[in-house]
């Protein structure tokens, strides 16, 4: 059932890429309802999907990179339609629909977990660790790329260079507050993730910090967050400055998401976690 | 009765020449009576913009409207008149209609489709209107000239891009600040063509516009013009550079008032929120280098004319579409115009029989003595079916003269005229 709608959800998704690059091409509003449209529907056969190995499993599923690939996919388009939502970014859809597809194209190829998980995963602290994690970085996502296209626009206006890049680009207002407001919002969700996280390691593991390589990236990553939030609230790095500092923490964030899981091995790695059983000596 | 126009524009003549000519404001109404009471100048309508200054006016005779009208626009103006004689262009008939829709389609302009310039014909119809200027020729001429113009900015794309300098510049602005609603922009330096601009940016609804001159004077009153904010002197430039938005700065200082320090201090002060930079002057107001701090656009005048170059080679197939529809339009105008020609005589011919008829009736009336109701209505029917019968041949003859060329027209009319003995006021049989 979950892998039927799996592929419908990458079908949906490809489709919205088709249809937003016609969008970018051809500039007529019709055709960015009509993606805005493909693209909800994928989204909700995503979610559909989620649930479906939810109940399959009994567990979020999230217990190895291809899962977590999948629900940083969900995450993204979730953010993506519904900053969309309030700011009308159009282009941005361009971007969100290829990756989610690559992202779920990754997910595929891999394996699927080796082993039932264990009933420490099944807990609603979990459950929030997690989904607040990758919600978050679903928005801090869109603050990287929101820099990215901040940084082309505001080069083209720089160089003086207004042609057709210039014309489907967005205001450079528009792109910093999306980049501000996902940011506020995903650095919440990320306190919270890590919150939660610490406090069910305290009840299951006997401890709130064990030093773990993925707990120190998460911190690195989190401080890196704190003070881009810093600087852009209180001393005004907004603009270019923002943008990269943006792009930069995210490269950080990714680093933690799956390279950390993937390099060191231990309680929190990728091949770890599914049978992961505490309290740990 | 020939339809003339005289003027000259940024083609023909300098700055200083069109400054000299453009009328001062206030004094349309009085200019446009001045105009009427020149010998045998029947309609008239001034058109005054940065980039032309046009009179065009229906004349009895052509030649003579166009020597009267050319003395009267140099009358009293301190500059060479020979000079402005060879700046002028004279056109006649079609082609006064022809120059008028081509300015009307923006296809005359200095930026060839900015859309300011058929709102400024349609003020110079008002007012011209209001003085009570135009008559049959000029309403009708002036109408279809609105339709022209209608036509080709919705069958071409002539319009579509970012056209004249202070539209480009709100195109950038509108880049940068996304929504220029509620935006604050100041005004470095009161030049007419920063107001200008400014204009352009309260229509798009920037919120306040500020002003910071050399003298506080001038900078009051120009605020007064522009919605009332707040004016400084030069010294207070930093202060108001932390509050705007958008500057556009256009004063004749010979050194950047706007230095890369300043501008460095005054975003720290902004928290990082953009500044936008549109330097008109010459030399330039504000350093080349604040351009490169983060959060700082700078467009000078080249930078902006370059942004209208690349809209203008696109707009280089529109504009031979828009002048194939000019040329359509001109052609029809041109119909009615010339049948406009021989309405005159045509009136003059029946007024005439009328005249004559009403005479021969009231006599037989008299030598008849009384009559009773129904022989008075017969004996009326009978004179006007006999006048009617007449003159119907003739009165087509005429008609057609309208449709014949100018040549054909005049001498064929002038033997209508002759034969009908109507010439007592037409000056082609007093040569």
């Amino acid at each position: 059932m979950s892998t039927t709608l799996h592929w419908l959800t990458l079908a949906a998704y490809l489709l919205g890429t088709v249809v937003y690059l016609g969008f970018v091409i051809w500039q007529r509003r019709g055709l960015h309802a009509m993606g805005r449209a493909v693209l909800w529907a994928g989204l909700g056969l995503h979610t559909l999907a989620l649930a479906a190995a939810w109940i399959e499993t009994g567990a979020l599923p999230a217990l190895n990179l291809r899962q977590s690939l999948d629900l940083f996919s969900w995450a993204l388009m979730a953010a993506t339609l519904v900053v969309n939502l309030r700011l009308e970014i159009m282009v941005l859809g361009a971007l969100s629909a290829p990756l989610c597809a690559l992202l779920l194209m990754a997910a595929a190829v891999l394996p699927l977990p080796a082993a039932p998980p264990s009933d420490l995963l099944k807990s609603t602290w979990i459950i929030i660790h997690v989904l607040s994690l990758l919600a978050g970085y679903g928005l801090l996502a869109l603050t990287c790329l929101g820099g990215g296209l901040y940084l082309v626009q505001d080069g083209l206006i720089r160089k003086k260079r207004l042609g057709a890049v210039f014309k489907r680009l967005p205001s450079l207002t528009r792109l910093d507050s999306l980049g501000q407001q996902a940011l506020v919002a995903g650095f919440c969700l990320l306190t919270v993730g890590l919150i939660t996280g610490a406090v069910y390691a305290q009840i299951t593991l006997g401890s709130y910090w064990r030093w773990h390589p993925k707990e120190v990236w998460s911190l690195v990553t989190w401080l890196c967050y704190a003070a881009l939030l810093h600087t852009r609230l209180v001393q005004g790095w907004r603009g270019r400055r923002g943008a990269w500092l943006g792009v930069a923490a995210f490269a950080a964030l990714m680093f933690t998401f799956v390279g950390v899981g993937l390099l060191y091995s231990g309680y929190h790695s990728f091949e770890a976690l599914p049978t992961l059983t505490g309290p740990l000596p | 009765m020939n339809l003339v126009l005289i003027g000259l524009n940024h083609k023909t003549a300098s700055v200083e020449l069109r400054e000299c000519l453009a009328p001062p404001p206030g004094t349309l109404e009085e200019l446009h009576q001045q105009a009427l009471a020149l010998a045998g100048v029947r309609e008239v309508l001034l058109l005054s913009t940065c980039n032309r200054v046009e009179v065009l006016a229906v004349a009895d005779q052509a030649q003579a409207a166009l020597e009267g009208l050319g003395d009267w626009l140099a009358r009293g103006k301190p500059m060479a008149r020979a000079s402005f004689l060879v700046a002028l262009y004279r056109h006649q008939d079609q082609e006064a209609v022809r120059h008028l829709f081509r300015v009307a389609s923006s296809l005359d302009s200095l930026v060839v489709g900015e859309p300011q310039i058929l709102g400024q014909i349609k003020e110079a119809y008002r007012v011209a209107a209001g003085a009570g200027a135009t008559r049959t020729v000029l309403n009708k001429l002036l109408h279809k000239t609105f339709q022209v113009a209608k036509r080709v900015r919705s069958e071409t794309r002539i319009g579509g891009a970012a056209v004249s300098v202070s539209y480009a510049a709100v195109e950038l602005a509108k880049k940068i600040f996304d929504d220029l609603k509620g935006r604050k922009a100041l005004l470095v330096g009161a030049g007419e063509m920063a107001e200008l601009a400014a204009e352009h940016l309260l229509t798009q609804g920037v919120g306040e516009i500020m002003v910071a001159n050399r003298t506080l004077e001038r900078a009051v009153e120009l605020t007064g013009r522009l919605g009332g904010g707040a004016a400084y002197s030069l010294e207070g430039l930093e202060r108001a550079l932390a509050q705007v938005d958008i500057v556009i700065s256009s004063t004749g200082a010979s050194q950047p008032v706007i230095t890369w320090e300043m501008a460095r201090r005054c975003l720290k002060a902004r928290r990082g929120r953009p500044l936008f930079f549109i330097d008109i002057a010459v030399p330039r107001d504000v350093e080349p280098k604040v351009g490169e701090l983060d959060g700082c656009f700078v467009y000078d005048m080249d930078d902006l004319t370059q942004v209208v170059e690349h809209n203008r080679a696109g707009r280089a197939g529109e504009a031979q579409a828009a002048e194939a529809i000019v040329a359509e339009e001109v052609v029809k105008f041109s119909a009615w115009l010339r049948s406009l020609a021989v309405i005159p005589t045509i009136a003059e011919l029946t007024g005439k029989a009328e005249e004559l008829r009403q005479a021969e009736l009231g006599r037989t009336m008299k030598d008849l003595g009384p009559l009773d109701p129904a022989q008075a209505e017969a004996l009326e029917r009978l004179t006007k079916a006999l006048v009617k019968k007449l003159l119907h041949d003739p009165i087509r003859f005429i008609r057609e003269q309208g449709h014949k060329s100018d040549e054909a027209q005049r001498t064929h009319l002038a033997l209508a005229r002759r034969v009908f003995k109507l010439s007592q006021d037409d000056q082609d049989d007093q040569e």
